[in-house]
């Protein structure tokens, strides 16, 4: 004990300085400089500090270990470290050790928690037709969410007004909250990064017309905050296993059936991403359907079924669709869906076409990957059963015997909701990226962070921005 | 008449035919004896007065049992309590109208985790997925709502109007929706105008909240009010205040009839169809019952109510004739 006194006096006057240097933050020229590791000499304290407070923090933000003893044996570092580092996550506001656990003979330990509410993350799903908003705490718990239809073929200056005032709604809804500590964005193509960055530091070029509007600029500009962006398909993923039907598996396939059709991995428990985050673009596989070829998404997807659709309405096959016609409606994919969950003959055999195609391409992903869990999502495949029904036939009838024996095929129940959770969930795994985490944790936030402070000085400089400003509205 | 809102995970919404019930349903339902209780958020309003009906009407049809109606006041505590009592009792189903977010969020996930098929009314407690944790959400399109109430305000309202945009302080899907449904039509429509938001905590801080809301922006020319009761509350309170301002609203209650058919205070009401709403959810409750799968969202479009057409909006909804004193103003009885 004597000892762990000691040290912890000498390693947290240590942390002191080291805090101390933070506060005054680098200038932006010196800031690579910084960053840069250290070779020669002793190492600083706030060196070797950072790398077990990063250890411990994400050790008991993931759960891995719930106490000291665990936390001891989990990281090998000794007791009068682990209490010394719990002391200051402790100060810094992040974890907390007021409640007592269940005693296995002797005294009852302690419990270390993550506080997940010390921080908020923002997040938005765009995608073709809808525009949702929310905000999670640290564990990627939605607080509240918000849907509307959007069109995202507006401007992009225009979509991002709307985003800010439904951002600041929402902040607005939260008075006296904890502060924001990132933005997540779900949007609808794939962003191209090979893994490098920390967080977004410029505005990907995900939608045409993007390279000529500092979204991320503007809304780390206003917020206050980094942002991160990962595709629809890649956050929806994320989402299904961090709260939906992928809770407690560690490997799952999932597929998004849209206008877009795509497909999200998830390996031992983490998002494959591939080389360029361009992982599971199903959508372009060839597939043919009797004498007709063309890719999975123009065979299967919601624009071929709403095609379809109106093709069987004008024939005059279903008797609900050409009413729907008659009333001067549009024929959408839901409306193919409704009809064939109502019973129509027409629609029932669109909709079992889709899924027999979609099908036959994921049981060959399948038997390449062999995942316990396959959840079908997207609007099409959570109205009805039909477009599952098939694609599970389909899968099943083609896999090995192994691949199928244990394998689940089950429709998402997360609806557009999977983006947003998933969203938070980048945020806050980027927040507590190891790179990222030890170059901010001294500050106890991560705005904190050179790279941040870096970026917010470029935003400065290049006001005002390349595109229409944004003023957003009074609220 | 279509569906302008997005369900609370982003749903689309499915139309109330969607759960329509044939005789052979009915006559299934009634083999299966099946027991159901409602949990509202009031008993007192007209609103809830005529949902009730829709409900327990339908379900008569049906054969199924209503075994208890739960008043929970407006209060979280109250709907909890009720919950884990009900669970105990055992029906087949539940169908309630949370009152709060995140505070009622474990007791409803009890519900379904028992065994017992939820049906939600008007609101979704946070972190509860469709299919797994309830069986539907049954709703008004409330962000039509909103969208009917700016559109009907618009033309009374002079260019760079200040409007006063008084909302509810809880975490409430419906009022969030018509909220912002008000405020991006008007922010579309009429960039002109300040909009100035005040949010009341509970309808009976209505009347101090509108007070504030005129003692901060003495110049506001209008007022919307997520709806009607609440709104009636501001209406009194404002004319004790001598400011006649012109109003727009949600739901279509009695003085709210009296008030709009006068064109005085309200200007536009967007209504609610709470009879046709109830026998939707009795509808979907069965659907569930029989073990077929229900939508996520059921939605029913509101309808935009002016001075004109006040008596046939107010015989639509509420299924009786309108009151005395619309009669006499819109000068159909003398």
């Amino acid at each position: 004990m004597l000892v762990g006194n000691i040290v912890f006096i000498k390693e947290s006057n240590g942390l002191d300085v080291a805090l101390e240097r933070m506060k005054h933050m680098p200038s932006t020229a010196a800031v690579e400089a910084e960053l840069r590791p250290r070779r020669k000499g002793r190492p600083r304290v706030s060196e070797t500090a950072a790398p077990s407070l990063v250890e411990i923090l994400n050790l008991v933000r993931t759960e891995q270990a719930t106490t000291r003893q665990e936390i001891e044996r989990q990281s090998e570092l000794g007791r009068a470290v682990v209490a010394d580092r719990l002391g200051t996550l402790s100060e810094l506001g992040l974890v907390d050790e007021s409640e007592l656990g269940v005693a296995t003979g002797g005294r009852a330990p302690r419990l270390v928690r993550f506080l997940s509410e010390r921080g908020r993350i923002l997040v938005a799903t765009l995608d073709q037709t809808a525009l949702g908003v929310g905000i999670a705490n640290l564990g990627g718990d939605l607080l509240m969410e918000h849907h509307e239809a959007a069109d995202l073929t507006q401007p992009v200056s225009a979509l991002c007004e709307r985003l800010v005032t439904l951002f600041r709604w929402i902040l607005d809804r939260q008075p006296g909250g904890p502060d924001l500590w990132g933005i997540s964005i779900s949007v609808p193509g794939a962003v191209p990064d090979g893994g490098e960055t920390l967080f977004q530091r410029a505005t990907p070029p995900v939608l045409p017309g993007w390279e000529r509007f500092p979204l991320v600029e503007t809304l780390a500009g206003t917020f206050d905050a980094p942002v991160w962006m990962r595709s629809s398909v890649e956050t929806m993923t994320m989402g299904e296993l961090h709260a939906g039907a992928g809770i407690s598996h560690r490997t799952m396939l999932f597929v998004k059936v849209g206008k877009r059709i795509g497909a999200g991995l998830v390996s031992d428990g983490v998002l494959y991403r591939g080389a360029q985050g361009a992982a599971g673009l199903i959508g372009s596989v060839p597939v043919s359907v009797g004498e007709r070829s063309g890719t999975l998404e123009a065979m299967a997807g919601s624009d071929h079924i709403a095609r379809e659709g109106r093709a069987i309405a004008e024939r005059g096959a279903s008797e609900i669709l050409a009413e729907q016609l008659r009333r001067g409606g549009e024929v959408s994919a839901i409306d193919v869906a409704n009809a064939a969950q109502m019973g129509d003959t027409a629609a029932i055999e669109i909709l079992s076409q889709s899924g027999r195609v979609i099908g036959q391409v994921i049981a060959t992903l399948a038997n390449m990957l062999n995942p316990e869990l396959i959840v079908l999502s997207g609007s099409i495949a959570q109205t009805n059963d039909i477009l599952l029904a098939s694609a599970r036939e389909a899968v099943y009838g083609a896999s090995h015997p192994l691949v199928s024996r244990d394998l689940q095929i089950v429709r998402s129940q997360m609806g557009s909701s999977s983006g947003l959770v998933g969203a938070a969930m980048v945020a806050t795994e980027g927040i507590f990226a190891p790179p990222m985490l030890r170059d901010w944790i001294m500050t106890g936030k991560p705005q904190a962070h050179p790279l941040f402070q870096q970026l917010k000085v470029r935003i400065a400089q290049e006001q005002p921005p390349r595109g229409r400003a944004v003023s957003p509205p009074e609220l | 008449m279509t569906i302008s809102g997005l369900g609370p995970h982003g749903e689309r919404a499915s139309a109330p035919e969607r759960v329509l019930l044939l005789p052979e349903d009915r006559a299934r339902a009634r083999a299966g004896n099946f027991r159901v209780a409602i949990v509202l958020h009031t008993l007192a309003s007209d609103w809830a007065k005529q949902q009730l009906a829709g409900i327990i009407g339908t379900l008569g049809d049906c054969g199924v049992a209503v075994i208890e109606v739960v008043d929970c006041g407006f209060t979280p505590e109250v709907q909890i309590e009720a919950l884990d009592r009900l669970i105990r009792e055992a029906p087949d189903a539940i169908i309630s109208l949370p009152v709060a977010n995140t505070k009622v969020a474990a007791a409803h996930a009890r519900v379904s985790a028992a065994g017992i098929k939820l049906v939600l009314l008007d609101n979704v407690p946070t972190g509860l997925l469709p299919g797994k944790d309830y069986v539907s959400l049954v709703s008004a399109d409330n962000f039509g709502l909103g969208k009917i109430a700016a559109e009907g305000l618009s033309p009374h309202l002079p260019q760079e109007a200040e409007v006063g945009v008084m909302g509810y302080d809880a975490d409430f899907f419906a009022t969030n929706e018509r909220e912002i449904a008000f405020v991006k039509w008007m922010q579309v429509n009429r960039p002109d105008l300040k909009l100035r938001i005040l949010r009341f905590p509970s309808p009976a801080e209505a009347d101090s909240t509108v007070r504030n809301l005129a003692g901060a922006y003495p110049e506001i020319a209008a007022l919307f009010v997520v709806w009607d009761t609440p709104a009636m509350a501001a209406a009194e309170a404002l004319e004790s205040m001598d400011k006649a301002i012109p109003m727009a609203t949600v739901d279509l209650g009695h003085d709210a009839a009296i008030g709009l058919a006068a064109g005085s205070p309200l200007v536009a009401v967007a209504a609610q169809q709470p009879l046709r709403q109830g026998e939707a959810v009795a509808s979907t409750t069965v659907t569930a019952l029989l073990g077929r799968l229900t939508p996520a969202w059921i939605a029913l479009p509101g309808i935009a109510v002016t001075p004109t057409n006040v008596v046939e909006c107010f015989q639509t909804v509420w299924r009786m004739p309108a009151p005395r004193e619309v009669l006499l103003k819109r000068n159909l009885v003398h």
